[in-house]
């Protein structure tokens, strides 16, 4: 190894059609992908309490999530336009070309409908459904480096690669994004005090997204379904399907041996692992688990919104199984940041004053869709 | 997993669903219970007994008032009647009963919606809203375009639009022999010859670019897919593109055409004997086979799966699933009808009002 690879990310095909050489050359080591917080107990076992009865446990549940409803509303758009003492954003952030990036928003992947465009050209959309979240927490860039989870340098040592440049150049900042808000029974204190600074009750998902500066958002904030409109672009980011432990023939796409002609116990292996009596190199490819790894879909166009479910219908397909959780944000692909330019999405986010006369319809689409209840109609 | 809260507005919690259609009787608290045996206890020794210890007079009963009630459950009546219900079995054990004490809904929606039923996959890549989008875009697809019903075995005339064709619409005529998937991504087969030419064409049943779907002639078969076909004489799928459509009436049960077909000598595309199909003619079928062969497919038809459990588990969707897709279904069926009823009303009257311009009657 004498030169330090580079870490160009690219996508895992996460079937055989795809070519060898797309695969990514990054090593694991245990807490890769671990979502983080991991330095946190998440979910606290139940307490069997045996001095309530069922009828009063019942009713101190429904309290709780009375509760949890309540701090959720308190701080929804709806509650900001009802109240006459709402006050409206002081200066929001205009949208700069080449500096502005925005928050994204967590989603659940739901599944697949299709859909045809005006032209006869049959479309597959991804459906996903926009549960409730608010912003956690605004780590400014100047701050990253004190952050814990990004001082942890075994990974770029065991890559010999560089520092990701969003960390050293200190452009962006992170911003912690809270999702699914639940009884706070679930969890342990800990994790709830990351939620009480903030005033919120504990949520499921915690992600995060890098922001710039004057798109940050300040503890509380409701993050919603207009936050992205019909014809952005967007990049979705999950946890491919895990497909448990595979060997390298379907793992790594090896040739295996021949079926036939006297092989003797030589199929589906790996082969050699080494040569001339050196050692087995670190990331040498063998069989283990394939699949549950983070991975971007780019650059997908938001081809439809529908306000009643809270459903964004997103061209193509995302890594991840149904009901997975999915990261989206404005797409980092250079075309789609320039035509931003000219088109600014709302800064920092969509806010009550941003809605249209009239509100949303219920369903929104693309005009290049075709809606099921019109007809076709080819040019001739 | 996000789909379990209560606080957030998402797909409701996944309940376990008990098996639907068993087969096997279930055993329930009230009857096959073993007959108590009782012996006749000899007149000395009951004497004895007697004489032994004095007897006790009967007092109250030493458990508690309530045990019985903790320690011996039973399910009320209207418990029991849901459990049958849910799980598609009477107490006499009869499937078809259970089933139309469910149907709220008319038989003739089972039959024009045969694919509005959600997908048999596994529950986790199955979801409530998902299917319920499907649902409602099959019905708005369904305004556009009159979509028949039809089944395996039918015959269809269907024209999509073709923009190098003559009149820029290409129409096909074949009998109908395969029909698969749900909600939006149903497809269909038709095959027919085109100059001693065998062809068979897939259709997406929802596609925009289908002008019309007319039904020539209503039947059923004997099984889900005429595959076997493209191994049969082409004299079963020779269909004149003039044909002229045969009327049918909804209230009548779907004919079904038992014909028996008799294959071409073997090699074949697929070894027809090994599925189970009722509509080839199997003695005939089983002249080309090899005793081994002959065995096998026999061993097949035995009809073993009616045991396995697990498989009509696993192949079969859930009756309170099937119910509520047919019931959301129907709703917008009727509604349909009144969006139906309103065009022809202002069909009618923009004829009338042209009439009147014109001076024509």
């Amino acid at each position: 190894m004498a030169t330090a690879p580079h870490t160009w990310l690219r996508l895992v095909p996460s079937c055989r059609s795809y070519s060898k050489a797309t695969r990514l050359h990054k090593i694991d080591y245990p807490w890769k992908d671990e979502p983080k917080p991991h330095w946190v107990r998440q979910f606290e076992a139940r307490r069997v309490d045996a001095d309530l009865t069922p009828e009063n446990r019942d009713w101190l549940r429904q309290w709780r999530l009375q509760r949890v409803r309540d701090a959720v509303a308190s701080s929804s758009e709806a509650a900001a336009a009802a109240s006459p003492l709402k006050e409206p954003p002081a200066a929001r952030p205009l949208w700069t070309p080449r500096v502005s990036q925005r928050c994204g928003l967590v989603g659940i992947k739901l599944g697949i409908l299709p859909m045809w465009y005006r032209n006869g050209q049959k479309v597959h959309t991804t459906v996903v459904q926009i549960p409730d979240q608010r912003v956690l927490r605004w780590v400014p860039p100047e701050d990253l480096g004190n952050y814990a989870s990004l001082r942890e340098m075994r990974p770029y040592r065991l890559n010999q690669s560089f520092l990701p440049r969003w960390l050293t150049q200190q452009r962006w900042g992170l911003q912690l994004v809270g999702a699914v808000p639940a009884d706070p029974a679930n969890f342990t204190a800990q994790w709830c005090g990351i939620f009480k600074a903030a005033g919120l009750p504990p949520m499921r998902k915690i992600s995060r997204f890098l922001v710039s500066p004057d798109a940050s958002l300040q503890p509380g904030a409701c993050l919603g379904l207009h936050h992205f409109r019909v014809g952005d672009c967007v990049d979705v980011v999950a946890r491919t399907v895990n497909r448990g432990f595979q060997g390298v023939m379907e793992r790594h796409l090896m040739e295996g041996g021949p079926a036939a002609h006297g092989s003797t116990k030589f199929h589906r292996k790996m082969g050699s692992a080494a040569g001339g009596g050196g050692p087995i190199y670190r990331g040498k490819r063998m069989p283990g688990v394939m699949g549950n790894r983070f991975r971007a879909a780019r650059s997908l166009p938001v081809l439809r919104v529908n306000t009643k479910h809270r459903l964004l219908f997103i061209k193509g397909f995302t890594p991840g199984p149904p009901h997975s959780y999915c990261q989206i944000m404005d797409s980092w692909m250079l075309d789609v940041r320039r035509s931003l330019d000219a088109n600014p999405p709302p800064m920092p986010t969509y806010f009550a004053e941003d809605a249209p006369e009239g509100g949303y319809p219920e369903d929104v689409y693309h005009p290049d869709l075709l809606p099921y209840d019109q007809p076709l109609e080819l040019p001739d | 997993h996000p789909a379990r809260d209560a606080t957030s507005a998402i797909s409701s919690s996944w309940q376990l669903r008990p098996v639907p259609g068993l087969q096997v009787p279930l055993r329930l608290p009230s009857d096959r219970r073993p007959p108590v045996r009782r012996f006749a206890c000899p007149a000395s020794i009951a004497a004895a007994s007697a004489a032994a210890s004095p007897a006790v007079p009967p007092g109250p009963p030493l458990a508690p008032a309530g045990i019985a009630r903790v320690y011996k459950p039973r399910l009320s009546p209207e418990a029991m009647k849901e459990f049958w219900r849910l799980s598609g079995i009477g107490p006499d054990h009869s499937r078809a009963k259970a089933a139309d004490q469910q149907a709220e809904v008319p038989p003739e929606i089972k039959r024009l919606y045969q694919e509005a039923l959600p997908p048999i996959v596994s529950q986790d890549y199955r979801d409530p809203i998902v299917e319920s989008l499907h649902r409602a875009e099959m019905m708005r697809r369904r305004r556009v375009i009159n979509i028949p019903e039809f089944h395996v075995g039918s015959i269809l005339a269907v024209s999509v639009m073709d923009k190098h064709a003559p009149n820029k619409v290409n129409r096909f005529v074949g009998l109908c022999i395969l029909r698969r998937h749900t909600g939006l991504f149903t497809t269909f087969t038709l095959r027919n010859m085109v100059d001693q030419v065998c062809v068979q064409i897939e259709y997406e049943l929802y596609s925009p670019s289908i002008v019309s779907i007319q039904l020539l002639k209503l039947e059923r078969r004997l099984d889900d897919n005429l595959l076997y076909l493209m191994d049969a004489p082409h004299s079963h799928c020779t269909i004149p593109f003039d044909m002229v459509p045969e009327p049918y009436s909804r209230n009548d049960p779907v004919p079904v055409n038992r014909e028996r077909v008799r294959l071409n000598p073997p090699p074949w595309m697929c070894k027809w004997h090994l599925h189970g199909y009722q509509g080839i003619d199997l003695e005939h079928l089983y002249s080309y086979l090899s005793d081994k062969d002959v065995a096998k497919a026999i061993e097949f038809s035995k009809a073993y799966k009616r045991y396995d459990l697990l498989d009509q588990y696993l192949n079969r969707v859930p009756v309170p699933d099937a119910d509520y897709a047919f019931k959301d279904i129907f709703i917008q069926h009727q509604e349909l009808l009144q969006h139906q009823q309103q065009q022809q009303q202002q069909s009618s009257k923009k004829s009338e009002v042209i009439s009147k311009l014109t001076g024509t009657v």
